[in-house]
């Protein structure tokens, strides 16, 4: 499946300013694994060190939370993943 | 009870469907706490006092900087170096003189927290770092206050409302908190909309009317202007709202 993975401001200087990034995969985490691949800073900045996603992050597929930090959420060809942090700024 | 004065000042929001004399005085017997006194809390406190909270308690350890004055709309320049509360609580005491403003300049700690807040009706979370956000967090589920939590960064922003043991924390929310940065990129307007929004959210649960962001995070970005509503989900492990006994 061919999905697009929004890329979060706090992590576009990871991907050299890019914004969308197509991958490939059949679940969200597979998806981000590949986008872990090709830019390898993303893992630790949204993973712990167990693989587990961070607790500050939010995985959103079509704008919808996937409420699941397994990152098993089955996906098809022309969704789109958003990638979320806290902000904490007042 | 309303008086002549405030029928003529409220009476645009009065006009609106739902709300009425009933809902505007609901606003004059409710207290809310604005916890700091940043950029969201200038706006959530400006537009709480327009609305006519009765009683609106604004607390901050700080003084007015330079800096703030990008965001910060309460504080102008003749204000450096003047504790915000009461820089903050001159302006919204000229702007509406028939409320209570009461300026509070401390600094909130485990300590303090339950006492600052009990009593009151609502808590703004406007501060500008992460464990002090938590430690409001805790003291509201103690108190079953609840808390609207509103963040920034450069035009980002996120709110939601936080009703004690019925929607998930700030804890349930984010289980672990990111290493705290120093100085963090903001616009005016940023902070402005989000303290706005948490103002929206105040009153309309103090009125009893409306939807409320309750269990959902409202998320936005200025430079795509797109808004985003996710549900959040309770933790049933949650050390705050879980254990704590009232």
């Amino acid at each position: 499946m061919s999905v697009v993975i929004r890329v979060h401001p706090f992590l576009r200087h990871l991907t050299g300013g890019q914004e969308l990034v197509e991958v490939d995969g059949h679940t969200t985490g597979e998806c981000l694994e590949n986008l872990e691949k090709r830019f390898p800073g993303i893992r630790q900045e949204i993973r712990d060190e167990k693989g587990q996603l961070r607790g500050y992050c939010e995985i959103l597929l079509n704008s919808e939370s996937t409420c699941n930090r397994d990152l098993s959420t089955p996906v098809k060809d022309g969704d789109v993943i958003h990638i979320l942090f806290i902000v904490t700024g007042g | 009870m309303l008086t002549n004065n405030d029928l003529v000042r409220y009476q645009r929001q009065i006009l609106y469907a739902g709300f009425g004399k009933e809902g505007q005085e609901r606003l004059k017997r409710s207290h809310v706490v604005v916890a700091g006194l940043g950029g969201l809390g200038c706006s959530a406190a400006l537009y709480l006092t327009c609305a006519g909270i009765g009683r609106v308690t604004l607390v901050d350890c700080d003084c007015v900087e330079l800096s703030n004055l990008n965001r910060q709309v309460l504080h102008y320049e003749e204000n450096i170096g003047e504790r915000k509360p009461f820089s903050a609580a001159q302006k919204l005491a000229r702007l509406n003189s028939t409320i209570e403003v009461i300026p509070l300049c401390k600094k909130i700690t485990q300590h303090n927290a339950r006492e600052i807040i009990r009593g009151a009706n609502v808590i703004i979370d406007a501060m500008d770092n992460l464990p002090t956000r938590f430690v409001l967090n805790e003291a509201c589920i103690a108190e079953e206050i609840p808390l609207i939590h509103g963040g920034v960064h450069g035009l980002l922003g996120e709110v939601t409302t936080i009703l004690p043991r019925r929607t998930p924390c700030l804890a349930c929310i984010f289980p672990e908190l990111p290493q705290q940065q120093g100085e963090f990129p903001v616009f005016g307007v940023t902070p402005a909309l989000v303290g706005a929004l948490q103002a929206t959210e105040a009153i309309k649960l103090l009125a009893g009317f409306g939807h409320l962001l309750a269990g959902k995070m409202l998320y936005f970005d200025g430079e795509t202007m797109e808004f985003r509503l996710c549900d959040l989900v309770r933790n049933p492990n949650c050390q705050v709202c879980r254990t704590r006994k009232v």
